[in-house]
């Protein structure tokens, strides 16, 4: 993999990581509407594929692998299939993805103030 | 996407469970509340949530959709001492369940909790992108 690639992947990925925190987020916020699906935010399999297909790809070629997509989970008695356990897990995970992918950033940064440096 | 969404999603979730929370102590402090047969009894107040649509300018969230009220015929009740009573008695209480409020309350209470909960982790990772590039 070029390493002209590690920015733009990381770039959306914590696109991806808070786009799926705002939707985790509008999922508890209507835990008690009636007739409310859980939405879903998926990108790393595409991230994937996306970044072994195109090695030179840039952040905007990469960007369209977010995607949204209604849960099929099955519903209550009042039509909500908001799971508040999963969505608690699912958002401590990627709480702690995007402070990775940010360290991730942050490595990048380092080395590019190393260099400037020369030491 | 705006910058602090999040809280803007979870700070509508906090509202909605406010209000419901706030429409149940109402319905609780006047579940002894009598009127005159008369009258209309009092009408338990139902929080109705409706989902705010994700577009490009608002980031979603939910939204009180209106208030449902309980039954206004409420249950007649015998109590000839009461000064509301009328020529046969009567007087009309209100139609509130307790154990239906008090659930309704646990609800509201962990909705409002769980809200609060997304709040403090979208503030962790905030944070940690404020300090990108901080170091050194």
């Amino acid at each position: 993999m070029d390493t002209g690639l590690v920015m733009p992947a990381l770039v959306v990925a914590l696109d991806g990581l808070s786009r799926r925190q705002a939707a985790i987020a509008n999922n508890v916020a209507n835990i008690n509407t009636p007739g409310y699906l859980a939405q879903n935010v998926d990108f790393e399999s595409a991230l994937a594929s996306a970044v072994d297909m195109q090695p030179d790809a840039g952040t905007s070629q990469l960007g369209g692998v977010i995607s949204t997509a209604t849960s099929a989970e099955p519903a209550g008695l009042d039509g909500n299939n908001v799971n508040l356990d999963q969505q608690t897990l699912l958002g401590t995970e990627t709480n702690l993805r995007f402070q990775m992918a940010l360290r991730a950033v942050e490595g990048r940064f380092t080395v590019m103030r190393d260099v400037l440096r020369g030491s | 996407m705006g910058m602090f969404d999040i809280f803007e999603v979870s700070g509508s979730g906090v509202a909605v469970h406010r209000q419901w929370m706030d429409a149940i102590s109402d319905n609780i402090s006047n579940i002894n509340t009598v009127r005159r047969t008369s009258e209309a009894a009092f009408q338990a107040r139902y929080i109705e949530a409706v989902p705010t649509a994700a577009t490009p300018g608002n980031p979603g969230g939910v939204a009180v959709a209106g208030v449902r009220l309980g039954s206004a015929e409420g249950i007649e009740v015998s109590d000839p001492d009461n000064p509301l009573a009328d020529a046969q008695g009567m007087v009309r209480r209100p139609a509130i369940d307790l154990g239906e409020q008090m659930t309704d309350l646990l609800m509201a209470q962990r909705g409002y909790q769980a809200n609060l909960a997304v709040v403090q982790r979208a503030t962790e990772a905030y944070q940690a992108a404020l300090q990108l590039g901080r170091s050194s």
